[in-house]
């Protein structure tokens, strides 16, 4: 259960979902192995609390994204051999021995295929075996930076037992004796020992597969403070799936809590809180960040609404929606917990009076909760003009050049409220008008 | 020339559900058969474009629906016949040599399953026929159909055979031949008729529960529209509602405050144009339509950051795949929830006007489009004479709203949003918190 960030955050962000096209997460899965995957997931679902905990975790990411460590097995394979692995050994050498007799049996009389499987098994294990060896030998053992040296150490120790010794020397499997016991000592015998070695592989897959991700990506690790300092800094935040994605500076406190946020359609605000909202959800799981030197305070909870359907099985309109939304949130606020929220153009399915009202309202009645940041976007600069008094807002706005009749973006934030709008340029430019009336 | 329609259009009205909860398709989907089933999704995806052919569909539903007439016939015959003929292995052809001794053998010890596939079948078939003969469907274009069809020799020996019980050998190896190869053509035609007879019959008995009607299609040419008793089938003691759309009120401008059901009669209105397109019962006591040739709605559009686009320029976008639907000389059916709510009130007010007077001159549309931006009405009443303007009230009881679901003539300035927050203790919530830190504790 996710108590960081509730469905619909994630769904706004696009943070979870292995097969959603452009998801944080499918970003970031580029492991190798089931239990990689699997380890991802689990981050990606339980966002860390603690800023020790975090930081720990994003020093063992940012020591795989220096390092040029190259994980030495493809997925197919490592199932393979893992499946062999885990499938459970004869209790004793003589069992075991039986065991293959009959199956060796089977296979001469009736073609069965248990035989040649487990044989395969047998033999992909042994040269698994042999390149994990390599692998981990070619790992520095008295490197002082290593935070996850003490498993590594432990995986040598495996791969260096003497019981292996004989097997990864070489020497052929021809006789049923010698298959049956390498069979009881893989499966059986050094049971523990293959998962636990297993175990350190698929979290040495994650690492490396999400360092790799970073030094690719050019993102950077984020340093988590407690929460009593209340900060968010980060220069060059931009998003993580963007190509091309232009990066902002911001920074909040206990001073400076509330963002808001006016600008044009399409000048990027949505793109802008939804960077901040992935930013500062990676930072929580200890991941690397589409930002440079991000500093943050952490937070109990992210709860964004940008997109929120209405829901006519609930009776819900697009605005009651929106209300729900609004009020789940100011209950969680006022229980004294510490959130970050992201409303995106607040009550637009209203008339805008109404709106003006509400969002006025609103924002006033967030902004006293000093231990929480707000990001707020809307059309509504009148309400920006009625909150000017308020102290700890920020103002910011994303500009648009006009060149000719062409709107271009900076997607760079300035300071202020922009009145921009071109809405009608938009359709214009779009031949629409003309079109209807051919 | 199909009656053409997109994606955003069966999402918006719940057509086809995500999971099969409460879609439209699920409240129709009673056939006893898998064939009709598969039928009445095909119906869903491709409805019809000519008054004469809906006509005719819903004459026989309304029929059906009139005599109560269940389906006549077994379902589980229908998995047996599909399973048999699926095979089409010419091997697996029954001979009619001797059965060998090995194969008495084998018949002794395990009963041979693909032979007992193929006499099933067989028999199932048998039964198809008899029940078929002696029925009468009443319907002149169906009874035909299907006497036509049995009269074909393959099916008259067949019911020559008895009723019910085992075929010996030779009679099922002679009838396999004839059914599973020879003519197997006429035994699939044979089907499709009855998964659609299934899908004729399933669909009057939820007409008929449901009390749904049989709307009247018109020739496309003079645009009409005239539905009495509309409601929308997936709101429970839904309220209903009349409409006439003419040449002269071809644009419906609708106003009203949140949750007065705006949305909610918008949904009915297109998901009782798409049925009647697709000459279905629909949820209202009448309905007289002109055949339009595509039916495009705008109800919950969502942006898409990863195609570069806002909120507002999925609109755009959208108003523009109308528009040029519309340069093309098709008749179209549109609704338009909430047009240009991506954006400030005041380009949404603009381009309200703008859009809404473009299609003004489209006189062979039909225009629903909802607004909270009551000023665009008052201008383009000035402007144009074929737009008709409704709304649904709120009457408030106190600080209650109360909402009617029936529509009214005019433009409303209802405004209930802060009530509506006010109501829900929003900002007491928050006032009557403790913040963690506080602004004295700064100081």
């Amino acid at each position: 259960m996710n108590t960081f960030a509730d469905k619909q955050t994630l769904e706004d962000l696009n943070l979870t979902g292995k097969y959603k096209p452009g998801s944080v997460f499918s970003l970031f899965n580029k492991v190798q192995t089931r239990g990689g995957e699997k380890l991802l997931e689990e981050m990606f679902r339980t966002p860390l609390l603690n800023a020790d905990e975090i930081n720990r975790r994003s020093g063992l990411f940012l020591y795989f994204s220096k390092t040029p460590y190259v994980f030495p097995f493809q997925g197919s394979a490592f199932a393979f051999v893992e499946d062999y692995l885990c499938s459970g050994g004869q209790g004793s050498l003589l069992s075991t021995l039986v065991y293959l007799a009959r199956k060796r049996v089977m296979f001469a009389v009736t073609k069965d295929e248990g035989f040649v499987q487990l044989r395969e098994g047998i033999q992909a294990s042994i040269t698994f075996l042999r390149t994990c060896r390599t692998f981990i030998d070619g790992f520095d053992v008295k490197d002082p930076g290593n935070p996850f040296i003490s498993e590594i150490l432990d995986a040598r120790a495996i791969l260096h037992d003497t019981r292996l010794a004989g097997i990864l020397g070489g020497g052929d499997l021809n006789s049923l004796v010698k298959l049956a016991s390498v069979h009881h000592l893989l499966t059986y015998t050094m049971q523990k020992e293959m998962e636990q070695l297993l175990s350190t592989l698929h979290q040495l897959d994650l690492f490396i597969a999400v360092g790799k991700v970073a030094a690719q990506q050019g993102f950077s690790f984020a340093q988590a403070m407690p929460e009593q300092e209340y900060i968010f800094h980060a220069t060059n935040l931009r998003h993580p799936s963007l190509e091309k994605a232009v990066g902002n500076a911001i920074t909040t406190d206990r001073y400076r809590n509330v963002v808001f946020l006016t600008g044009a359609n399409m000048a990027g605000k949505s793109t802008f809180m939804k960077s901040f909202g992935v930013a500062l959800y990676l930072g929580h799981m200890g991941f690397p960040v589409a930002a440079n030197d991000m500093v943050f305070s952490v937070r109990e909870g992210l709860y964004s609404s940008i997109n929120v359907p209405d829901d006519l099985a609930q009776g819900y309109s697009h605005f009651y929606a929106e209300v729900q939304r609004v009020k789940l949130i100011a209950d969680e606020v006022s229980n004294s917990r510490s959130l970050v929220v992201i409303f995106d153009e607040l009550f637009k399915g209203t008339n805008v009076k109404d709106a003006y009202e509400a969002t006025l309202s609103v924002t006033a009645a967030f902004a006293e909760y000093r231990n929480c940041i707000f990001i707020i976007s809307t059309h509504i600069v009148e309400v920006g003009e009625a909150l000017r008094e308020t102290n700890n807002l920020q103002f910011t706005y994303l500009p648009t050049i006009m060149e000719g009749n062409t709107p271009r973006y900076t997607y760079q934030l300035r300071e202020g409220i922009s009145s921009d709008r071109h809405g009608m340029m938009i359709i214009e430019q779009e031949g629409i008008l003309e079109m209807i009336r051919r | 020339m199909r009656f053409t329609t997109d994606q955003q259009t069966l999402d918006d009205l719940r057509l086809f559900g995500k999971g099969g909860d409460g879609s439209i398709y699920q409240q129709f989907n009673r056939t006893a058969t898998r064939g009709g089933a598969a039928i009445l999704e095909e119906w869903f995806r491709y409805p019809l474009s000519d008054e004469r052919h809906i006509n005719e569909r819903s004459g026989i539903i309304r029929y059906f629906s009139g005599t109560g007439q269940a389906f006549p016939l077994r379902p589980e015959l229908f998995d047996q016949i599909e399973q048999y003929l699926a095979n089409q292995d010419e091997r697996s052809r029954l001979t009619g040599r001797e059965q060998s001794l090995k194969d008495r053998m084998s018949g002794l010890i395990a009963e041979d399953s693909e032979y007992k596939t193929i006499h099933q079948g067989v028999v199932a078939l048998v039964e198809v026929v008899h029940v078929l003969r002696g029925i009468d469907l009443g319907v002149p274009a169906e009874k035909e159909g299907f006497e036509t069809l049995l009269a074909e020799p393959v099916f008259v020996e067949l019911s020559q055979l008895p009723f019910k019980g085992k075929l010996p050998y030779e009679k099922v190896v002679a009838h396999d031949t004839q059914l599973r190869f020879r003519h197997r053509d006429s035994v699939r035609r044979l089907l499709q008729r009855i998964y659609v007879l299934d899908v004729y019959i399933s669909v009057a008995t939820v007409a008929r529960q449901r009390g749904f009607a049989f709307a009247e299609a018109v020739p496309k040419g003079r645009l009409f529209l005239e539905l009495k008793g509309l409601y929308h089938p997936g709101v429970p003691n839904a309220v209903s509602n009349d409409l006439t759309i003419t040449p002269e009120s071809n644009i419906i401008f609708l106003t009203g405050a949140n949750m007065a059901g705006k949305s909610t009669f918008m949904k009915s209105l297109g998901i009782a144009m798409f049925l009647a397109h697709m000459g279905m019962p629909v949820p209202a006591s009448s309905m007289v339509f002109s055949v339009q040739d595509a039916i495009y709605t705008t109800i919950n559009l969502s942006d898409n950051l990863n195609a570069g686009a806002s909120h507002f320029y999925a609109e755009v976008l959208r108003v523009k795949k109308v528009a040029r639907e519309l340069s093309l000389g098709k008749s179209l059916f549109v609704i338009f929830d909430e047009l240009f709510r991506g954006t400030n009130v005041k380009d949404a007010y603009e381009a309200t006007v703008a859009v809404t007077s473009a299609f003004a001159g489209h006189k062979d549309s039909i225009f629903v489009i909802s607004t909270h931006i009551i000023e665009a009405g008052d201008v383009l009443k000035e402007r144009h004479d074929n737009i008709y303007f409704t709304y649904l009230p709120t009457r408030m009881q106190g600080t209650k709203p109360i909402y009617t679901y029936t529509l009214e003539k005019g433009i409303t300035a209802d405004r209930h949003g802060m009530i509506i927050i006010n109501n829900e203790g929003i900002l007491e919530r928050l006032k009557s918190g403790k913040p963690k830190i506080t602004k004295n504790r700064l100081v």
